[in-house]
């Protein structure tokens, strides 16, 4: 039997569009990210092997 | 099997992501963006439609094009194509909405077994974070590659 999988082994292909980069210091979720900081500044990160490794 | 995504356009950053939506409700372009929180390596996933009149993104709007499996394949696609060039990344994600949460939730929660070969998920609780388990309800998910 097939099984569905999302194949995350395989990279995926993204076809490169310079003017993308235009957004990438300009939020386009603003109140999001906003309250994604207040999550953070409120209960921090997990502590974890994985996440502390920089 | 393998699940079917749609092609992605992407800047050369890998931070933000276009695909098109393709169903019954016609081409819906989509956007991914990863964003610096305010805290080192940390970046909040925002995902939405794109107006294709006035270019205003909505990440509220529900499109019901019938392909939310194909989408929410891409969006895990752009997710390891950003991890690939920002390996130390954490990324945070959570729905505009509490249906859109949950769908996320229904998302990791269908792949996990394969998620968790490449990923290590924790699941916001009220003020604090567990590792992600399986039928939980939590406010938000926070990811890092292994």
């Amino acid at each position: 039997m097939n099984s569905t999988k999302l194949n995350f082994g395989k990279k995926p292909i993204v076809k490169i569009n310079k003017s993308l980069d235009f957004f990438n210091d300009k939020p386009l979720f603003p109140e999001k990210l906003e309250k994604a900081n207040n999550m953070l500044k409120k209960i921090g990160l997990p502590e974890s092997k994985v996440f502390n490794k920089q | 099997m393998n699940l079917e995504r749609y092609e992605l356009q992407s800047g050369e950053e890998l931070e933000v992501f276009e695909f098109v939506s393709e169903g019954p409700r016609g081409r819906i372009p989509k956007i991914v963006q990863y964003f610096p929180t305010n805290y080192k390596n940390v970046y909040h996933l925002g995902f939405g439609d794109k107006n294709q009149v006035t270019g205003e993104i909505d990440d509220t709007i529900v499109s019901n094009n019938e392909d939310s499996e194909k989408v929410l394949a891409t969006v895990i696609a752009t997710l390891y194509a950003f991890t690939d060039k920002h390996r130390n990344a954490q990324v945070y994600a959570t729905g505009s909405t509490d249906s859109r949460t949950r769908l996320y939730r229904m998302g990791i929660s269908r792949y996990f077994d394969e998620a968790l070969e490449d990923f290590e998920i924790f699941g916001e609780l009220e003020s604090s974070w567990e590792l992600f388990k399986l039928e939980r309800v939590y406010k938000g998910f926070l990811v890092k590659r292994k």
